[in-house]
């Protein structure tokens, strides 16, 4: 099943409105709002991307990226701020006559009156931060990726093992929600049961979280729902952690060849991220819990450089080397024990 | 749909086996999990679209579309 997430509906947004924007960032970004009239509600922002328009100012708009946020840093102002008030006129005239979401001004700088007029007549928001512009550009275009992201439900439990994201998923009733309160036991944290919110950061970044109505709810069978933060406490949960591996689980079947050496490491693709995968059959008496604490250990072993599928080949391979080089030496060589003499042990 | 239909959908979807899923919007869930059919939190004149896909499909969504017919049999 590697590839059991390829037909997941990608959720992704194409717009947030300005006023989303500003709600949501004005405390972290220092924003302020410096055009008078609220905001429109229907203006959206499309694009991740920002612009800064300097060449735009200065007259040439040919690939203007008016659509993007507007960023005007202290060269924007210090141009402006040089124009004669009928070239400065004339230079905002012609930018505002396009479609940009918003501007904003960077540096606490104090935008000119003819800016702010301009802009207040195409009713379009000028905001103002405290930032510089590289540290406001970073922020901003976090969020924005984020915002732009690409998301898919998943079907399974999330938790933080160790450190390590293991998302467990497997068919209806397999016990995915026991596993995953086995762990939150042990003092692992529980990021989202049932449904599991993976988005993707970056190129190569999945990131897990709830939803906000079932967030830290967890369903078990013949119990009903019960509220994990409120049992467990506050250490007993994370809102969101990096998917680092999944854990299909599955009944055990005699016909299928699960991994024995772990020297093939298995992914799957979630939106076109790789990402391993472990296949893990159960059957009674197998305590899935140990299990699943020492593949997120192994997960980190093998992070940290260590491998011990790897480890076993290449002592392999050093002993078959050494049994060719010299023909006529003990035969016997693999079966040596690990410790060559044992001192007495007297109880 | 709140607490008492969705353990209803829940209780008839997990007598069968064929995979079952409930979408709105982009958003899709699996319809044998309490908490999913939940966080769909359809309201009256929501629509959703139900996906049944295995062995006993027809049977099953049968008796699903039936209980949506019939108001979760509520009065």
């Amino acid at each position: 099943m590697a590839d059991r997430f390829k037909n997941l509906k990608q959720i992704k947004k194409n717009s947030i409105t300005v006023d989303f924007f500003f709600d949501e960032t004005k405390e972290r970004f220092k924003l302020k709002k410096i055009t008078p009239s609220p905001i429109d509600i229907d203006l959206l922002i499309k694009e991740k991307d920002t612009h800064r328009p300097g060449l735009a100012l200065a007259g040439y708009v040919d690939l203007f990226s008016y659509s993007r946020v507007q960023i005007f840093g202290n060269t924007e102002m210090k141009y402006l701020n040089q124009l004669s008030v009928k070239a400065r006129c004339d230079a905002l005239k012609k930018y505002f006559s396009f479609n940009v979401p918003c501007v904003i001004v960077t540096n606490n700088n104090k935008p000119p009156a003819e800016l702010i007029k301009y802009a207040a007549k195409s009713n379009i928001p000028v905001f103002k931060t405290a930032h510089q512009t590289t540290r406001f550009i970073s922020l901003i275009h976090d969020f924005l990726d984020d915002q732009f992201s690409s998301q898919v439900l998943i079907h399974g439990s999330f938790v933080d093992v160790y450190g390590v994201g293991l998302l467990f998923c497997g068919e209806s009733g397999i016990g995915k929600s026991e596993v995953a309160l086995d762990l939150i036991e042990r003092g692992h944290r529980l990021v989202a049961d049932d449904v599991v919110f993976v988005m993707k950061k970056a190129e190569n970044i999945l990131i897990g979280s709830s939803s906000k109505v079932s967030q830290h709810l967890m369903e078990i069978r013949g119990m009903g729902i019960i509220d994990i933060r409120r049992i467990f406490g506050v250490r007993s949960i994370r809102y969101q952690k990096r998917v680092e591996v999944v854990v299909e689980l599955e009944k055990w079947s005699g016909h299928k060849n699960y991994e024995r050496t772990g020297i093939n490491t298995k992914h799957t693709d979630i939106m076109g991220v790789e990402t391993e995968l472990i296949n893990l059959p159960i059957f009674p008496g197998k305590n899935i819990t140990v299990i699943a604490e020492v593949i997120a250990l192994n997960y980190l072993c093998k992070h940290y450089g260590y491998d011990a599928a790897k480890e076993f080949q290449q002592r392999l391979n050093q002993l078959i080397k050494k049994k060719t080089e010299n023909a006529d030496s003990d035969k016997n060589l693999n079966f040596e024990r690990s410790i060559e003499w044992f001192e007495h042990d007297f109880e | 749909m709140h607490t008492r239909p969705a353990s209803a959908i829940v209780k008839i979807a997990a007598k069968y086996k064929s995979g079952f899923t409930i979408s709105r919007d982009d958003y899709e869930v699996n319809g044998k999990s309490i908490i999913g059919v939940m966080t769909l939190a359809a309201e009256k004149g929501a629509v959703l679209t139900l996906k049944f896909d295995g062995p006993d499909e027809e049977e099953f969504s049968d008796e699903i579309v039936n209980f949506f017919n019939r108001g979760f049999d509520e009065i």
